[in-house]
């Protein structure tokens, strides 16, 4: 779709893959709500592309409804809608430090998984109200983001990796479910990018990773993380699939 | 890797999703080298974009080493390199017009899965005498394309998939010989397709009845795009190693 004018709400929008986008977005002539917990951050970036900051944790639904209205109420609903919020814990299963804290789990699906869902269908609620925006009959577009550690699995993951299957596993029936109200749903499945969350990882882990991409072997940048997601607006065939994007890597037993 | 200025090889390069693939590589600046086993329309094709027509069968081994040797000695070894040759046959492995004949299976697997490699192992070891282009040492790029059937297996195409799931299969090792060359590897699965092969392999009334499957857009891929995502891929350096349905969420069951 022709994505020039159109609004965009981005959760997670303040810092990391969330505002690369916002950036590559906003430079394509994309209108970015940033929704995050960080409001001072948010505005830094809105300030930046011209763009709008709402302070929303989405473990809150009535957080991201107030938001939600918000944008729609300054500039219209949605058509573009980026799940980047996301927090990692890196605990194993059990071990010698105890069994993985329960709440630590839950408070990551919580975020990742459960929060991608509640903003997910609360927006597309809202797209669905809205009429179509070319022959095709396309609404809108839901952007969600998984990570390579869904399908690879490392060690001291278990919380991630269970969250961010979650979004893959929601990707094709959330797509079959919207799809005849002409909204499409994609999944990016980033490998290491240089992000805040990013480095919450310990030092000799990524000594370790990095090593490990085989090309290019460096951390992704998030306006190459953004470039994807403006391809994905913009080319209406990509819909119901996750998309790796992480320079080929695998990610073995060794990181540990 | 920006496409201006670089020479670029796609083969069956002068129908379908191969003459998308040669005219926005050329809008974007690349010097197209058109290989087909059709040299008149691969002239024709050439002569529109101001390229050059090679003519090829990548079933060939000859064939296809003299076709590298015309686009290295008039454009320069390509950094660019995009695999769509491509046929089908539609043919169960048993029933009752006999077996499958083994002739048939075997030629597909040669243009579709064997050509494919030859292309890529030639071409690849032509790149490695290139200098780096970018600070990230990146040398070219393959655009191999494989296709939902690799994945969904419909009935009464065993040739068809067993060759494109190989386009698939091969992808992460290929990737993973040629990252310290800088070279990267990704593969497009197209779902249905307006292109002379998706058509005379299901006739106007299967494709007719084949597109009623397809989720959103509920309607035929257009070529472009394919040659929007192809030139994304080659863009974007951190897609690496990876397969990507482009497929408007079709997945294919029993019923075809």
């Amino acid at each position: 779709m022709n994505i020039r004018g159109l609004v965009a709400l981005i959760t997670g929008g303040a810092s990391g893959l969330g505002a690369g986008a916002a950036r590559a977005l906003a430079a394509a002539g994309v209108r970015c709500a940033l929704l995050d917990r960080n409001l001072e951050l948010a505005r830094e970036v809105a300030a930046e592309i011209d763009g709008l900051a709402l302070a929303c944790d989405v473990v809150d639904t009535a957080a991201i409804e107030a938001a939600l209205a918000t944008v729609i109420a300054e500039w219209g609903a949605p058509r573009i809608v980026l799940n980047a919020a996301g927090i990692d814990v890196a605990i194993r299963t059990a071990g010698s430090k105890g069994a993985h804290p329960l709440e630590a789990f839950e408070r990551v699906i919580g975020v990742n998984l459960t929060g991608t869902f509640n903003v997910a269908r609360l927006t597309a609620q809202a797209m669905i109200g809205e009429a179509p925006l070319n022959t095709d009959g396309e609404r809108g577009v839901i952007i969600n983001i998984a990570s390579v550690v869904a399908e690879d699995g490392p060690v001291g993951q278990v919380a991630y990796a269970a969250s961010k299957a979650g979004v893959q596993g929601m990707t094709l029936p959330m797509a079959r479910d919207l799809a005849p109200f002409g909204i499409r749903v994609v999944t990016v499945a980033p490998g290491m990018f240089e992000t805040p969350l990013a480095s919450g990882i310990p030092q000799e882990w990524i000594d370790a990773i990095i090593p490990t991409v085989p090309f290019p072997q460096r951390w992704g940048k998030p306006r190459e993380f953004g470039a994807l997601v403006r391809q994905i607006c913009e080319n209406p065939m990509l819909n119901g699939e996750m998309i790796r994007i992480d320079g080929a890597i695998r990610m073995g037993i060794a990181r540990s | 890797m920006e496409i201006r200025g670089q020479t670029a090889i796609v083969t069956g390069g002068a129908s379908g999703l191969g003459a998308a693939t040669v005219r926005r590589l050329a809008a974007l600046g690349a010097r197209v080298a058109v290989l087909d086993i059709n040299e008149n329309l691969a002239a024709q094709i050439a002569e529109e974009v101001d390229g050059i027509a090679v003519p090829v069968d990548v079933a060939s081994d000859l064939s296809v080493a003299s076709a590298l040797e015309t686009v290295r000695s008039r454009l320069g070894v390509a950094r660019v390199v995009v695999n769509a040759a491509g046929t089908g046959i539609g043919r169960k492995i048993a029933s009752s017009k006999g077996p499958h004949p083994l002739e048939s299976f075997r030629r597909v697997v040669d243009i579709n899965l064997t050509g494919t490699f030859d292309v890529c192992r030639l071409a690849a070891n032509e790149m490695l005498s290139l200098d780096p282009v970018t600070d990230d040492g990146e040398r070219g790029v393959f655009v191999n394309v494989a296709s939902i059937f690799g994945f969904d297996g419909p009935v009464g195409n065993t040739a068809y998939a067993a060759s494109k799931a190989g386009v698939i299969g091969m992808t992460l090792p290929m990737a993973r010989d040629l990252a310290p060359y800088g070279i990267r590897v990704v593969t497009i699965c197209p779902g249905v397709f307006d292109t002379p092969l998706a058509r005379a392999e299901t006739g106007d009334a299967g494709f007719q009845r084949i597109l009623e499957l397809v989720p959103f857009p509920h309607r035929a891929g257009k070529p472009d795009e394919f040659a929007q995502l192809a030139c994304h891929i080659v863009e974007n350096s951190m897609l690496n190693g990876e397969v990507i349905r482009l497929d408007a969420a079709m997945r294919m069951g029993l019923m075809i």
